[in-house]
């Protein structure tokens, strides 16, 4: 998958962001951390701006990730998949 | 605020409410930052994917076929855990921009979309590229009619 290196980058650098930022969203590319935003809106239009149509994370700054629960996918009620 | 109704019924099929669940026409294009950078640089723009939405109280998330971001271009921005039939998985996220030309509601901005593999058609040759969660029917007034196979939505 795409997004290893920033993803990785990320984990390395959660809790400092903590510390700072905790509830905003990071936007990190390749190696590099970009900064810290209020909004994903906000996060991601300044990727766009930076890096256009190339691969960049955004991702929010939070102690514990949310875990995304579809039921009607959790109990196989339906022909998809995550 | 509008009412807009959604009858499930065809001639060839009947009650199709029950069978496919409330169904919206949708359009899914890409996010607004990421038109005005190719409309800047002169690059065309994709055109929205058309497609069905099914309502799904049950999400919390909204998720949209990945074939749909794969044709308009549109790389994931993040990866998020999810659980699913299959147990744990990895789902990536998209951006995007929502229409629902019935609704007069265009280009609502979904700064965080789950990609999926839910594609299919309903007998009546409705393509499905889209659940709709919680987090977009927050915005909705919704009353499901089954008597009258028939769906309200208010935005």
């Amino acid at each position: 998958m795409a997004l290893e290196k920033e993803l990785a980058l990320f984990a390395k650098m959660k809790p400092d962001l903590l510390k700072t930022y905790d509830g905003k969203f990071v936007l990190i590319k390749g190696d590099d951390f970009v900064g810290a935003y209020d909004t994903a809106e906000n996060a991601y239009a300044e990727g766009v701006k930076r890096f256009g149509r190339e691969a960049f994370l955004v991702k929010r700054i939070t102690e514990q990730e949310e875990v995304y629960r579809n039921q009607a996918l959790a109990l196989g009620l339906m022909h998809a998949r995550l | 605020m509008p009412v807009f109704n959604f009858f499930h019924w065809t001639q060839e099929h009947g009650y199709l409410l029950a069978e496919t669940g409330p169904l919206v026409a949708v359009q899914i294009g890409i996010p607004t930052a990421l038109r005005q950078h190719l409309a800047e640089k002169g690059i065309a723009i994709p055109a929205p994917v058309s497609g069905h939405a099914l309502v799904d109280t049950g999400a919390f998330a909204t998720a949209v076929n990945e074939e749909v971001f794969t044709s308009l271009g549109v790389p994931h921005i993040d990866e998020v855990p999810t659980g699913s039939a299959h147990g744990p998985a990895m789902s990536k996220v998209y951006p995007a921009n929502v229409t629902f030309p019935a609704m007069n509601v265009a280009d609502m901005p979904m700064e965080r979309v789950l990609g999926c593999n839910v594609k299919w058609k309903t007998r009546d040759d409705k393509e499905i590229i889209m659940l709709m969660g919680r987090d977009l029917l927050r915005y909705f007034l919704m009353v499901y009619n089954g008597l009258a196979s028939d769906v309200t939505l208010c935005y």
